[in-house]
């Protein structure tokens, strides 16, 4: 059985997820930023990382760089629902989801995901990412 | 008092005359009257000498008849009116004599003397047997008159003169100061802003004739000066047009992001409480029979959950901040050109910004909103790198066949390739590998989030566009972005894998 480990700041949405996975069969560890996930997987390594891009403290992208240096085997999935930076002073207009996925697929991300998606989207996302590591 | 220059020359004329004239006057009068009275004297004198002789060697004194005769013809042929003779002591008076008329003693020789208006002259005549002396009086009127009439022709020579010398002065003095009124009424008219009037003047009087050129010169020089101010005037006035332009075309420009940011921001916020609403309404749909009405109640969850996120994509597309790129066939040419507009208003001016678009161009498939923003970060880029904020950032477009590969496997393809070149410190290979990476800056931090060129590489990415960057230290930057041509897309498919790569 896989382990998933979800990042997310948003409580609601790591208990969905949650639910979702666990009733799809995985086994389900949640942590609300990058630097708690990190210290989740020095604790207990898993399958595979669900990582929110836009979080305070750390940030997505930052942490799928290092979980990608540290846990080269872990399968990432980036999900982002976009919004933008305060200090984005070098662009007109607010960055795009498909920036910040496309950043996070840089860093190392196996599949991204646009924020709202449905259940049976995440499932396929992480079958993917599984498949890549096949 | 002030009085014009001709009546001023006229007015030194006249006073000149009046002390010239009185002095020609009595220095002619004396010349002309010592003349006249020479010539009489000469006349009488030699008249009386004459008679005098004839008497002498004649011999007319022995007859006192012929004695008187000869005094008779004396006094008749030369204007006398006395003759007398004293011949031993017996007196022979003509009888022409005027009355009252007498002998006054003595010889007179001078003209005027004693106010009788009479010139007498005494000869004594020696003759054997006779001691006689000739006694003649002579009229100096007709004389006198003649000088007088003179003196009064002289008198009117001399007026007329008077008169050619005050209208000579007066037509010299109205020759004269014309040129000067002219100048007067020109430079008045400067006075009054209209410069077109030529200072020039056409005087054969040197000093005036210099000191039109003079003048003409400093009004060329004011004429030259005045249009330069006017043509700064304009300049300025242009300048704060554009100014002002910039200005409105700025707080747009913010305005659109200020909405951009809040609409960004909202998305980010309803897409994370959508996202749950989704996922445990799936979870409550998967548990609850498909004939209950709970069933029925989820799937109308679900259905508005859909629609709130239509909203958010309305949203975003308002603020165009859209999710998908809107993929289309576009002419970068005017893109680009809006890209450097804005651009342009954001450089200082010691940044010089050149643009090289010798088109026309093939259309490309790209999203005109997220090509803007490419070019705007490539441009910001290429700007944060030149040193002190000086420098050339240049972009040119053109276009560009790949050809095809030697096994035939790929078809030639064709392309717009968009470079973006700055004149500043460029980068070593070290840092060229990693500029695309999200959050590699080489800024100070603080200063950027380091996501612009992991931005610009994300974009391309979706349009199927390659970005490489060409750079050296010490030699500047150039990005090179190769849009594949529409046509070539559609003949390949566009879901073929599009491939970003850094070449060094």
């Amino acid at each position: 059985m896989k382990s998933v480990l979800v990042v997310d700041d948003e409580a609601a949405i790591r208990s969905a997820l949650k639910r979702v996975l666990e009733r799809a069969g995985y086994t389900v560890r949640v942590a609300a930023s990058g630097a708690e996930g990190l210290e989740s997987l020095e604790a207990q390594v898993s399958d595979i990382v669900i990582t929110d891009i836009i979080m305070p403290t750390m940030h997505g992208v930052d942490a799928i760089k290092a979980i990608v240096a540290k846990y080269p085997a872990i399968r990432i999935v980036a999900i982002s629902g976009g919004g933008n930076f305060a200090n984005a002073d070098y662009q007109p207009h607010a960055i795009k989801t498909e920036a910040y996925l496309a950043a996070a697929k840089l860093a190392g991300a196996h599949a991204v995901l646009n924020k709202p998606f449905r259940s049976q989207d995440v499932l396929q996302a992480v079958e993917a990412a599984i498949s890549t590591s096949e | 008092m002030k009085s014009s220059l001709a009546t001023r020359i006229v007015m030194v004329v006249m006073a000149m005359h009046a002390v010239v004239l009185p002095v020609l006057y009595f220095g002619l009068s004396v010349v002309v009257s010592r003349n006249q009275i020479d010539v009489f004297i000469q006349h009488v004198r030699t008249l009386s000498r004459n008679l005098a002789e004839e008497l002498e060697l004649g011999d007319a004194l022995e007859s006192r008849q012929r004695v008187l005769d000869m005094l008779d013809l004396t006094v008749l042929n030369a204007d006398g009116v006395y003759a007398e003779l004293l011949d031993n002591g017996q007196p022979i008076f003509s009888n022409l004599n005027d009355r009252g008329v007498s002998w006054p003693g003595k010889q007179d020789f001078s003209f005027g003397q004693r106010g009788d208006h009479i010139y007498f002259i005494e000869i004594p005549i020696s003759r054997p047997g006779h001691v006689a002396t000739l006694r003649l009086g002579f009229d100096e009127n007709p004389t006198s008159e003649q000088i007088q009439l003179a003196m009064h022709q002289t008198v009117l020579v001399l007026a007329a003169y008077l008169c050619m010398a005050v209208i000579l002065a007066a037509a010299w003095g109205y020759h004269f100061t014309r040129p000067v009124v002219r100048l007067q009424l020109a430079s008045r008219s400067i006075a009054k802003g209209d410069y077109a009037h030529s200072l020039r003047l056409e005087s054969g009087v040197r000093e005036l004739h210099d000191l039109g050129g003079d003048l003409e010169a400093m009004r060329k020089e004011l004429v030259g000066v005045n249009e330069k101010l006017r043509a700064e005037m304009i300049e300025n006035e242009r300048a704060g047009e554009r100014h002002r332009n910039l200005e409105n075309r700025l707080r747009h420009r913010q305005r659109l992001e200020t909405v951009g940011t809040l609409a960004g921001g909202v998305a980010h916020e309803f897409n994370n409480v959508l996202l749950p609403i989704v996922l445990y309404a799936e979870l409550a749909l998967a548990e609850t029979p498909e004939d209950s009405s709970a069933h029925q109640d989820l799937k109308e969850v679900l259905t508005s959950a859909h629609r709130a996120r239509e909203v958010v994509n309305k949203i975003l597309t308002f603020s165009r901040d859209a999710g998908a790129p809107k993929l289309k066939a576009i002419d970068l040419e005017p893109v680009v050109r809006e890209a450097l507009r804005l651009f342009s208003a954001l450089i200082p001016p010691t940044v010089q910004l050149r643009a090289e678009m010798p088109g026309p161009y093939p259309l490309v498939k790209a999203d005109a909103a997220l090509t803007i923003q490419v070019i705007m970060n490539l441009c910001t880029n290429a700007y944060h790198s030149l040193l002190n904020a000086e420098g050339i950032v240049s972009v040119d477009l053109k276009s560009s066949v790949e050809p095809a590969s030697p096994d035939g496997d790929k078809p030639p393809r064709e392309f717009v390739v968009l470079s973006v070149t700055d004149s500043g410190g460029g980068m070593d290979a070290a840092t060229a590998e990693r500029i695309f990476e999200p959050f590699f800056t080489t800024r100070e931090v603080g200063t950027g989030t380091g996501l612009g060129l992991s931005v610009v590489h994300g974009i391309l990415e979706s349009f199927g566009a390659t970005i490489t960057v060409d750079t050296a230290v010490g030699r500047g930057t150039t990005f090179k972005v190769a849009f594949p041509v529409a046509e070539a897309l559609a003949a390949n498919g566009l879901s073929s894998e599009p491939v970003a790569g850094v070449s060094i």
